[in-house]
C-alpha cells in the first residue's frame, strides 16, 4: 500500500499548483524539492544582510486568475502591487514614459509622435482582442491532431471551432502575430523608435531571438495577456518578492493536505512494466506512488530521470532536439541611494514602475547580433524594477534593491561562463546603465550577477532557459514539448509532466500545473 | 474589340491572358516594363509546355562540393564532407519531398483558407510523421532544420543561402525552412533548386501593346477601363493587373473607392528587394553551370546582418548560373536603397573573379534598377516578400487572397498573389480560373 497517490518531482510554482489541485480533489500528494526551499525560479531571499531579492523571476503578470481564485491565493498571503509606468531613457536626456493613466500616456506619446498617440489606442484594443482569443487555449490540454482517437478528434474539433467562431479579421491578425517579427509588426503601427523599441522588447524576453526574427510578435502578445487588466503591460510585483507567489500556492496546497519535502533530490523515476511506480532519492530512499508528475523540464525528466530504454526512440529524439538556449541573465543590486536618471533626475512615480533600456529596435537587434555568435551583448537590453519603492520591507530604511533583467547573455558563451566572465558581464551591465544614471556606480553596495549557467546550476533549468524551453512556434501548443505528447502525458503510463516545458509555457502562469492536474483527474477543461 | 485588359507582361500576366483568351474573351495586354525572358522556377505542365533547363549538378560550391539530380551521386558527394550526413541525406530528401508534394497540390489552385476542412484532410493524409514534419518545419528557421539533420558547414550553408534568397531574413529567422520547401516544389526528390525556364513562348498569339497605365477607371464601384499615360482610354469590363497591389490599389485606382483600412494594409505589404543582379559575358564558357558561394550558415547570417542596418554585405551570397559564355549572377544582400552599382560590382568581382575566365563585359543592376526596369517594388521579384505572414491564405493580404479586389471587375494576378514567384505563371493561372468561375 503506497503512502501517497501522487508524487510530484519539483516544488516550483507549477509543481505546487498541480499538487494543490490534486489534493483539492482528494488525492494524497507528496512534493519533492531538491533545494532547501520551494518555489523554483519564483523565490526570494535575503542575499545581502537587510536586502531581499527576487533572485530570478521578478514580476507577476500571467498568473492565471482562475488559479488565484480557486486556490484562494490572497487568503494565503498573495498581494500584488501594480507597476504603473515604464520609463525608457533615451540619448540626449530625452525619455519616453508610458503611464497607466490614459491621458498622461497619450500626451507623452504625442510629444514623440502625434501619429503614434493616435494609433496607440487602436493597437491596444487589437492586442487585447487577440489576447482574449488566445486565453481560452491557455487552459486546455492540446489535442493531438494526428491521432484518430475519438477523444482527441473531439478536442481537435473543439479547438477548430474556437478558431472558426473568431471573426476572420481576428483570425488573420492572430496568424500575423504568430508569424511576424515584433519589429515588422510594430512598423505597421508606429514610427517612434523609443516606443517601437520598448514594445519590441517584450517580444524578445526569454528568447534567443532578435526583434527582427519572425515569431517574436507572438511573444509580445504573450506578455500582453496579463490579467491585471486595462493597463499597459499590466505587470505587477508580489509583496515580499516573487517567492510570495510560491509561498501562497504552497500554503494553499498544504491547507489541502499536500506534504512538501525539501532537500529531497530525486535521482530516478522508477518504471516497472511500462508503468511509473515511484522515485529513487539521491540518498537511496525509494518512495512509491502510482502517479508521478515531473515539474522538471523535458530534458531533465526524459533524458535524466527516466532511463532511455523505457522510452520510444522517436520520443527521445524529439526531446533531444527540443530547444532551450537560455538568453537571459539577472543582475541584482543593493543600493545606498536611488539612481538618478539624467532624463528624469527627481524621484517621482516613475521610480515605482519599470525602467526599460530599449531606445530603439536597432539597439535590441544589435544586442542580439552579438549573442547570435556567442558573445554577451556589449550594450544589452535591460528591464529594471526597484521593488523597495513598492515594498519598503525589501531593503533597510533609505536603501534600495534593484532588479535588472538582462538580455542577451547566451548560455552558449564562446569559451564558457567563468567567474571572470560573469563579473565582466556585470560590469557591462552597470556601465551601460550608468550612462543613463551616472550616480549608480557609487550607489552600489552589493552586486549579484546571475548568468544562464548559474540558473541551470542552481535551479536545474536546462541551459538556463527561464521558460523550460523556447517559446517558438515549432515548440508551442500541440508540439510542446513533443508531438503526440503535449497532453501532459508521457509514453510511460502513470508519468505526467506539469512544468512550463508543456503548453502553454513559462512566465509564472501556473497554467501548466493546473492543466496537468485536470488531465490527471480526467476533468475536461 | 477587347473586353479584358491585362496589365503587365510577366509570366503570370501572360498565362492569365492566354487562359482568358482561350475562354473566348478579347484580351489586350499592356506591357509597362521590360519582361525577363528567362525565369527561375517550376513550370507546371498544367500551365504550358515550357522549356526548362536544369543544370546537373544543380549545386556547386566554391570548393567543388556538388549535388546532383541523381541521389546516389549526391550521397557519394556528401560522403566526402561527412559520412553521417551522407547517411541522412536521402532520408531528409524523402521527408522534404513529401511536404513539397503537399505544397505542389495547393499551389495550382486558389489558396486554402486558414480553417479549411479540405486542406485539413489533405494534411491528415500525410500521416503522423508527415503532419508532424509539416507543423514543425514550416515555422522553423532553416538553420535549425539543417542543424538538426546535418553537420557539414558547406552543405548547410549552401542550402541556407537558397532558403533566404530574395527575402530580408537570415537562415536563423523563423519561417525560412518554409522557403527552402518553396524552392523544392516541382523538383525531383533531392533537388532544392528550380530550373531556368524560357518564358518568351508565352507571348505567342497575344495582342501586346507597349504603354504605361495612368489610371484604372472605376465607375459605381466597377471597372470601366484603363487610361493610358498617353491619354488614350481602353474600355474594358475586366481589368487583370499583374503589377504589385500597392501600385494597383494605392496608385492606379482613385482612393475614394477603397476602404482606408484596406489601403493601410496594402501599404504595409512588405516588399523589400535584397539582391542585385549582374549579367556577364565571358571570353569563353566557364567550366561550371552553376556556382553558389555562400560559406557556412554563420556566413550567410552575417551577410544578412549587414542589410538590417542598410549596408551591403561584406561577404555576400553570390549565386551564378552559366549558359555558355553568358553568366547570370544573383548577389545578396543589398539593401533596396543602395544604388552604387560600381561598389556592388567591385565586391562581386572580388568574390567571383577567381572562378571565371576573362570577362568581356558586365552589367550590374541594383534593386533600384530592377524596380525601374522590371517594375519590381523596391527591387523585390516576389512583389510581396514570401514569408509565412504573407503566404498561402495571407498572400498578399487575406482580403485579396482570392485574386479579387473590392472593385468589381478588377483582379490581381501578379507574383504578389498565391503562390508567388518561383512557380511560373501559377498566380496567373489561379487568377484566370477564379475569374472564369465567377463569370
Amino acid at each position: 500500500m503506497n503512502q501517497h497517490d501522487v508524487i510530484i518531482v519539483g516544488g516550483g510554482h507549477n509543481g505546487l499548483t498541480c499538487a494543490a489541485y490534486l489534493a483539492r480533489a482528494g488525492k494524497k500528494v507528496l512534493v519533492l524539492e531538491r533545494r532547501e526551499r520551494i518555489g523554483g525560479a519564483a523565490f526570494s531571499e535575503e542575499v545581502f544582510p537587510g536586502f531581499r531579492f527576487s533572485v530570478f523571476s521578478y514580476v507577476v503578470s500571467l498568473l492565471r486568475p482562475e488559479i488565484i481564485r480557486e486556490l484562494e491565493l490572497p487568503r494565503h498571503g498573495l498581494q500584488i502591487l501594480p507597476l504603473e509606468s515604464t520609463l525608457t531613457p533615451l540619448a540626449n536626456d530625452d525619455r519616453l514614459v508610458q503611464w497607466s493613466d490614459h491621458d498622461q500616456n497619450r500626451a507623452e506619446l504625442a510629444r514623440h509622435s502625434p501619429r503614434d498617440a493616435e494609433a496607440y489606442d487602436e493597437f491596444g484594443l487589437l492586442l487585447h482582442r487577440m489576447a482574449r482569443a488566445v486565453k481560452p487555449l491557455l487552459s486546455v490540454a492540446p489535442p493531438d491532431p494526428a491521432s484518430l482517437d475519438p477523444r482527441e478528434l473531439f478536442d481537435m474539433l473543439r479547438v477548430g471551432r474556437h478558431f472558426r467562431d473568431l471573426p476572420p479579421k481576428d483570425l488573420h491578425a492572430l496568424w500575423k502575430l504568430l508569424t511576424m517579427s515584433a519589429a515588422d509588426y510594430l512598423d505597421e503601427w508606429f514610427e517612434s523608435e523609443a516606443l517601437k523599441g520598448t514594445k519590441a522588447a517584450s517580444g524578445i524576453i526569454g528568447t534567443m531571438l532578435g526583434p527582427r526574427s519572425p515569431g517574436t510578435a507572438y511573444v509580445l502578445l504573450h506578455h500582453y495577456m496579463g490579467e491585471l487588466d486595462g493597463v499597459f503591460r499590466a505587470w505587477g510585483f508580489a509583496k515580499g518578492g516573487n517567492g510570495s507567489v510560491s509561498a501562497a500556492i504552497a500554503a494553499a496546497a498544504q491547507a489541502h493536505g499536500v506534504e512538501i519535502r525539501t532537500q529531497a533530490s530525486v535521482s530516478r523515476i522508477l518504471v516497472k512494466g511500462g508503468r511509473a511506480s515511484g522515485v529513487v532519492l539521491e540518498n537511496g530512499d525509494e518512495l512509491h506512488a502510482s502517479t508521478i508528475v515531473s515539474g522538471a523540464d523535458p530534458r531533465r525528466t526524459f533524458l535524466g530521470l527516466v532511463r532511455a530504454e523505457n522510452l520510444p526512440a522517436d520520443f527521445v529524439a524529439a526531446i533531444q532536439r527540443y530547444k532551450f538556449r537560455g538568453a537571459s541573465a539577472k543582475v541584482n543590486l543593493a543600493l545606498g541611494e536611488l539612481p538618478r536618471f539624467t532624463c528624469m533626475p527627481e524621484p517621482g512615480p516613475h521610480m515605482r514602475g519599470a525602467i526599460s533600456i530599449s531606445p530603439s529596435v536597432d539597439y535590441l537587434e544589435r544586442a542580439y547580433d552579438e549573442a547570435k555568435y556567442g558573445e554577451f551583448s556589449k550594450r544589452p537590453y535591460m528591464d529594471i524594477v526597484i521593488p523597495s519603492m513598492l515594498d519598503p520591507s525589501m531593503a533597510p530604511p533609505g536603501k534600495h534593491v534593484m532588479s535588472i533583467f538582462v538580455q542577451y547573455a547566451p548560455y552558449h558563451l564562446t569559451g564558457g561562463w567563468t567567474d571572470a566572465r560573469r563579473e565582466e558581464f556585470g560590469d557591462t551591465v552597470v556601465n551601460t546603465l550608468a550612462e543613463y544614471a551616472p550616480n549608480l556606480k557609487n550607489a552600489i553596495l552589493h552586486r549579484q550577477v546571475v548568468t544562464p549557467a548559474d540558473i541551470e546550476r542552481v535551479l536545474g533549468l536546462s541551459e538556463g532557459n527561464i521558460f523550460q524551453g523556447e517559446l517558438s512556434l515549432q515548440q508551442m501548443f500541440f508540439l510542446r514539448p513533443a508531438p503526440a505528447w503535449a497532453r501532459y502525458r508521457t509514453p510511460i503510463h502513470g508519468l505526467f509532466q506539469c512544468g512550463s516545458g508543456t503548453h502553454p509555457g513559462g512566465g509564472v502562469m501556473g497554467a501548466s500545473g493546473r492543466n496537468a492536474a485536470m488531465e490527471i483527474l480526467g476533468v475536461r477543461a | 474589340m477587347s473586353d479584358v485588359v491585362v496589365i503587365g507582361t510577366g509570366a503570370d500576366e501572360l498565362v492569365a491572358a492566354r487562359a482568358l483568351q482561350q475562354a473566348g474573351h478579347g484580351v489586350t495586354v499592356l506591357q509597362e516594363h521590360a519582361s525577363a525572358e528567362r525565369l527561375e522556377g517550376w513550370a507546371p505542365s498544367k500551365i504550358g509546355a515550357l522549356e526548362a533547363k536544369r543544370p546537373d549538378p544543380w549545386l556547386r560550391t566554391h570548393d567543388g562540393f556538388q549535388l546532383f539530380a541523381d541521389m546516389k551521386r549526391s550521397v557519394e558527394s556528401v560522403r566526402r564532407l561527412s559520412a553521417r550526413d551522407a547517411e541522412r541525406w536521402p532520408v531528409f530528401c524523402e521527408r522534404m519531398a513529401k511536404l513539397g508534394a503537399l505544397l505542389e497540390g495547393i499551389y495550382l489552385e486558389a489558396p486554402p483558407t486558414l480553417i479549411d476542412l479540405r486542406f485539413a484532410l489533405k494534411v491528415r493524409r500525410l500521416g503522423r510523421r508527415g503532419m508532424e514534419d509539416l507543423m514543425r518545419v514550416l515555422p522553423m528557421p532553416a538553420a535549425e532544420l539543417l542543424d538538426e539533420w546535418f553537420e557539414s558547414d558547406v552543405l548547410k550553408g549552401a542550402l541556407g543561402a537558397l532558403a533566404v534568397r530574395d527575402v530580408q531574413q537570415g537562415p536563423r529567422s523563423a519561417g525560412t525552412a518554409f522557403r527552402l520547401l518553396h524552392r523544392h516544389v516541382g523538383s525531383p526528390s533531392g533537388v532544392f533548386r528550380q530550373p531556368v525556364v524560357d518564358v518568351a513562348p508565352l507571348r505567342a498569339g497575344l495582342t501586346i501593346r507597349e504603354s504605361k497605365v495612368a489610371r484604372i477607371d472605376v465607375h459605381g464601384g466597377a471597372v470601366t477601363g484603363v487610361s493610358l499615360a498617353g491619354g488614350e482610354t481602353l474600355p474594358a469590363a475586366l481589368v487583370v493587373a499583374g503589377a504589385n497591389p500597392a501600385r494597383v490599389l494605392g496608385q492606379l485606382v482613385e482612393p475614394g473607392w477603397l476602404d482606408p483600412d484596406l489601403l493601410r494594409a496594402v501599404r504595409n505589404i512588405r516588399a523589400r528587394g535584397v539582391a542585385a543582379k549582374a549579367r556577364l559575358q565571358l571570353e569563353r564558357a566557364a567550366d561550371w553551370q552553376t556556382l553558389t558561394l555562400a560559406g557556412s550558415l554563420d556566413d550567410v547570417e552575417r551577410a544578412y546582418d549587414a542589410v538590417k542596418y542598410g549596408r551591403v554585405s561584406d561577404r555576400p551570397i553570390v549565386d551564378a548560373r552559366a549558359d555558355g559564355a553568358a553568366v547570370d549572377v544573383h548577389f545578396q544582400f543589398v539593401p533596396h536603397t543602395a544604388a552604387d552599382t560600381a561598389d556592388i560590382q567591385a565586391r562581386l568581382m572580388k568574390i567571383l573573379q577567381p572562378h571565371l575566365p576573362p570577362i568581356r563585359n558586365i552589367t550590374v543592376q541594383a534593386p533600384v534598377d530592377l524596380e525601374r526596369v522590371y517594375g519590381w517594388p523596391q527591387g523585390q521579384p516576389h512583389h510581396a516578400e514570401l514569408s509565412l505572414d504573407q503566404a498561402l491564405w495571407m498572400r498578399p493580404l487575406p482580403e485579396l487572397s482570392g485574386y479579387k479586389t473590392p472593385i468589381s471587375g478588377l483582379w490581381l494576378c501578379g507574383p504578389a498573389m498565391h503562390p508567388g514567384a518561383g512557380v511560373i505563371g501559377a498566380a496567373g493561372h489561379n487568377c484566370a480560373s477564379a475569374i472564369l468561375r465567377a463569370a
